[in-house]
């Protein structure tokens, strides 16, 4: 099999890719590892999508059916049921894939996009003490169970991690007749969205417990009970500050990661901070032809960037593949400045620079207002002033060819305006 | 007096509201239009599944059409327990029509058909 | 009526079995849990120690260096997983350095072969990520790594090939002499009944003993280590086991690579009262953490992927207690295996049968030492993978991405032998759910092909023990 572009993932990120990535010079193939595409959108039955794709609220299955409506009769191939399980750079992209249907086969590819999605993170990751019996799962795989299978997996829940996933399990759980006790949260802030918290817990009357976290869980074949704790401004817990819940689940919305795991052979350069592949503004990597997007290259909060960003790798890998001869690289870093955790595209191509640059990054700190500062050679060549800042929010902000005063890296601030 | 957050906007301004449904602590005139109707007819969407033959989608999952009274978010449930969906399903089809009286449809918010889902 | 019943299914009861199944017997080996090997089987360092630690004239000296040598057989026999890692033991100063010789002289009393001296230089060159402040070394080049349950569900496969049996949920709670047999009464009402009987049942060891006699030789106090498992890509990070200078508490916090190219760090080692009390604790956390800078500063803790914790046999007896019961012939105590049991286990079922038992039968003539389980998918070569996925399309549809299982590799899982039909004792056997993502991802589809091919219910598939079912509630079933 030979394609010119291949896309890995059917979800919000990977459709959007396709479809930007249409031409009728270009033959494009999306995998999909499940039998369906969407992604991870078939699970969140909830409405709230859409808000800034379609400026409508709509649930993640109507989300995907939007894209997935697009791509009928377009010159676009799908192999669903098939999973990547290695892609090697040689001249081409040489990709094995898997599937019950067809068995191992090769393909190549010029070029390819990344959008794998994420997982979740888990138990082990953070270290939570105590005993290890069932009962005890990430939000998101709860959901699947309830909402693709139609099983709760507990009738007394509590949840730790004020996570989007979470405080929409709390309500989901509810409303399919769980006991939802509450919700903990390790950070001061709640790292959901205000909407959340207002319709998920505070319409059921569901606590939440700000800097508290999970100190012991008792139960050793079957969950039997958590401990929770007031946690003091270094995480750690205080004494004295013990409650103890009787439940039978616990569910961790406590961040995701993308999922990048199965593509080592590629030997992308990875971000310590997002664990996924160093981009530049057109989302290629340190891999000539390959991109990545959506939460595969960081996590979001909304899907709609994550439509965004698909579009624009799939803008970006089209105009990669259409243009005859590839210029040298002239790669200077978008570093993360003060209260800054990353940014993404951590790189500008100066010698591609055509159109205006899409940072992506997440604050380290809440601020009721503060202001961004683009700096180039410790000059300030671009102010955005911002409101109600938190962690828990992607931020964006376009820096124009124009704005550049020169080819130098360039660094991004945030400034607390008290 | 009660306590409410506002959703209006990513502010969330909290916002107090008493008996005679004067409203303090918003920031905009929508937070306080928010809060009255939160206090006298709030209203939820409701997104759930109903059940159906389905092997490879034992699960349909559903909306109301409308956000419909909070009060009823139980009532309007209920009805649906004993909805089993046997045939091919298109994405906004009426799987139950004027849910408990209140004029707003229940849909289907994805397509399920023997030849599997998304078609 | 069986000729010996073994009572446990840990390494040692596994091991004992495969050895009485050489002989004319009827062997039956039952165990309290769901699965073969739930305990300090599969919370362990998985080290095959060289045998330099044990105190000289001990049986622990003896059979760990026994039992070390035998690991290469069983390696060819039952396609166990071998990391021939060597270990390195660090001193920092003079006094650590006067102390590691004092171990040197100890592991050539014990008969360990091969041990040299590195200075800290030297060893760096070789293991790049030892602390700068680790002065000379020794080096253990026998010691190696297993995959322990592994090892015990492969001797049960073996053993059960050469006629023994597996009984999973049979929980004995009393146990009486009648005649020339004894009568297990188990918690389920039924009896077996057995005219030897081997107590191999680790922690529980001394309540078994106390069922057939008033004082038992033995106590068992607990003691429980702790440990964090780093993800597979660590791989290579450290290639030798690598142990702080041993104390009376035990061998210290380590480094060991294991099989599957994860790290394991660890353990802690304190008594506790609840012998199956295997909770993790902050405390235990950081010990490991703060005790592991003696060895190395740059461990990432941010690959951590799972902690747990095991309860070691630890007895009042000091040495290993293999011995027959003072009170009835035909009983036997296989009791207060603590480290290093996991390495002396081939050697303890060996010594047991022939030197403690003394058994005068003859070997099945038919008696077949090769255990050839069906390999996961992802360990084949390009050429068996396509004939594989000829035969078996399932191989097609891989299942756990982060350890590369496949759905046929489940199925292998649920319906062999020793097969298990649970969350957890599918990720024994076929590893899915044991990476990264700890099942986020796969755990639904493990549980959809364990209802489908055990033909239960998906709220009937359990986490691990019996009554344990992952999903608890099925919606709209009014």
């Amino acid at each position: 099999m030979k394609t010119d572009l291949t896309i890995v993932g059917g979800g919000a990120a990977g459709l959007a890719a396709a479809l930007s990535a249409i031409d009728p010079q270009l033959n494009i193939l999306i995998i999909e590892r499940e039998p369906r595409l969407g992604g991870i959108l078939n699970q969140c039955i909830h409405n709230g999508f859409g808000l800034h794709m379609f400026q409508e609220e709509l649930t993640g299955p109507e989300y995907a059916n939007r894209f997935i409506e697009a791509l009928k009769d377009k010159h676009i191939d799908i192999l669903l049921g098939t999973t990547v399980i290695d892609i090697q750079k040689k001249t081409d992209f040489e990709i094995t894939l898997t599937s019950e249907a067809n068995g191992y086969q090769h393909l190549t590819s010029k070029a390819v996009i990344i959008a794998s999605g994420c997982y979740e993170r888990t138990r082990g990751a953070v270290q939570i003490p105590g005993e290890r019996p069932k009962g005890i799962m990430p939000a998101g795989s709860a959901q699947r169970y309830l909402n693709m299978e139609g099983y709760l997996v507990g009738k007394r829940v509590f949840i730790l991690g004020s996570g989007d996933i979470g405080l929409i399990m709390a309500r989901r759980m509810t409303l399919e007749g769980a006991q939802v006790l509450g919700v903990a949260e390790l950070m001061p802030y709640s790292n959901g969205l205000t909407r959340n918290i207002v319709q998920c817990l505070n319409d059921f009357d569901i606590p939440l417990y700000l800097s508290h976290t999970v100190t012991d869980i008792k139960g050793k074949d079957i969950l039997e009970q958590i401990t929770i704790q007031q946690v003091d401004d270094k995480f750690e817990p205080i004494p004295g500050t013990e409650k103890v819940f009787e439940v039978d689940t616990l569910l961790l919305s406590i961040g995701l990661i993308p999922d990048v795991g199965l593509f080592d052979s590629l030997q992308m350069k990875k971000s310590p901070i997002t664990k996924s592949a160093i981009v530049d503004q057109t989302l290629m990597t340190n891999v000539e032809g390959l991109f990545v997007c959506g939460n595969a290259l960081h996590v979001h909060d909304l899907v709609d960037w994550v439509s965004k960003e698909g579009e624009k790798a799939g803008k970006t890998a089209k105009a990669y593949l259409l243009e005859q001869k590839h210029e040298e690289k002239d790669l200077k870093s978008i570093a993360p400045g003060s209260n800054i955790r990353y940014v993404v595209p951590h790189l500008i191509d100066y010698n591609h620079l055509t159109e205006p640059i899409q940072c992506a990054f997440r604050v380290t700190k809440k601020m009721a207002q503060g202001q961004f500062k683009v700096v180039q050679n410790g000059e300030v060549i671009l102010l955005k002033k911002a409101k109600h800042i938190a962690p828990a929010e992607m931020e964006n902000l376009i820096i124009k060819p124009e704005d550049l005063k020169s080819k130098d890296p360039i660094e991004i601030h945030l400034e607390e305006i008290v | 007096m009660k306590e409410l957050t506002c959703i209006v906007c990513p502010v969330g301004c909290h916002l107090s509201v008493d008996e005679s449904l004067k409203v303090v602590g918003n920031r905009c005139p929508r937070g306080e239009k928010y809060a009255i109707v939160e206090m006298t007819s709030p209203k939820r969407m409701i997104t759930t599944t109903v059940r159906t033959t389905f092997e490879d989608c034992p699960r349909l999952s559903v909306k109301t059409k409308e956000p419909v009274p909070k009060s009823l978010m139980f009532d309007i449930l209920a009805t649906l327990e004993g909805i089993v969906v046997e045939k091919n399903v298109k994405i906004g089809d009426v799987i139950v029509a004027d849910a408990c009286h209140t004029g707003v449809d229940i849909i289907a918010t994805k397509s399920i058909s023997s030849q599997g889902v998304n078609l | 009526m069986k000729d010996y019943i073994v009572i446990g299914s840990g390494i040692i009861g596994a091991l004992i079995t495969r050895t009485l199944s050489k002989y004319q017997v009827s062997v039956l080996v039952i165990d309290k849990e769901n699965d073969i090997s739930s305990h300090q089987t599969i919370a362990n360092s998985a080290i095959i120690h060289s045998g330099h630690d044990p105190k000289p004239g001990s049986l622990k000296a003896r059979l760990c260096v026994e039992g070390n040598a035998m690991y290469d057989t069983l390696e060819h026999e039952l396609a166990i997983p071998l990391l021939r890692t060597g270990a390195y033991v660090v001193a920092h100063n003079n006094f650590e350095e006067q102390m590691l010789q004092e171990l040197h002289q100890r592991a050539k009393q014990n008969g360990v072969l091969g041990t040299y001296f590195l200075s800290g230089d030297e060893a760096r060159k070789v293991e790049p990520r030892l602390s700068e402040t680790i002065t000379k070394v020794l080096s253990l080049p026998s010691t190696k790594v297993t995959f322990p349950w592994e090892v015990s569900i492969h001797a049960i496969s073996n053993a059960i090939k050469n006629g023994a049996e597996f009984k999973r949920n049979a929980h004995v709670i009393s146990i009486k002499k009648v005649e020339d047999h004894f009568v297990l009464h188990l918690k389920d009402g039924t009896t077996l009944e057995s005219k030897h009987v081997i107590n191999a049942a680790g922690v529980m060891s001394d309540l078994i003993a106390r069922m057939i006699e008033e004082n038992p030789e033995f106590e068992i106090k607990p003691r429980k280590g702790e440990y964090f498992v780093l993800d597979r890509k660590a791989v290579g990070l450290f290639n030798h086991v690598i142990y702080p200078l041993p104390t009376k508490a035990g061998k210290g916090v380590l480094i060991v690579p294991q099989t599957h190219g994860n790290i394991l760090l660890g353990p802690t080692s304190y008594e506790i009262s609840d012998r199956e009390d295997e909770s993790t604790s902050r405390e235990g956390m950081k010990y490991i953490k703060e005790h592991l800078k003696a060895l190395s500063n740059q461990i990432p803790f941010d690959m951590i992927i799972r902690n747990f914790a095991g309860v070691r046999a630890t007895s009042t007896y000091e040495d290993f207690y293999i011995q027959e019961s003072k009170t009835y012939k035909g009983f036997y105590h296989v009791a207060g295996i603590d480290s290093p049991g996991l390495t002396a286990a081939p050697a303890i079922a060996k010594y047991l049968v022939e030197e403690v038992i003394r058994i005068d039968l003859p070997m099945k003539p038919d008696f077949d030492p090769i255990h050839q389980p069906i390999p996961l998918f992802h360990t084949l070569c390009d050429v068996q993978k396509q004939i594989e996925i000829q035969k078996h399309p399932k191989h097609g549809h891989l299942v756990c991405k982060c350890e590369k299982v496949t759905e046929q590799d489940i199925i292998n899982a649920i319906h062999s032998p020793t097969g298990n039909d649970t969350i957890k004792g599918i990720k024994k056997r076929a590893r899915a759910g044991a990476g990264l993502c700890q099942g986020g991802y796969c755990e639904s589809e493990v549980l959809k092909i364990i209802a489908r091919e055990t033909k239960v219910k998906p709220n009937e598939v359990n986490y691990y023990a019996k009554n344990t079912p992952i999903l608890v509630k099925e919606t709209k079933t009014k």
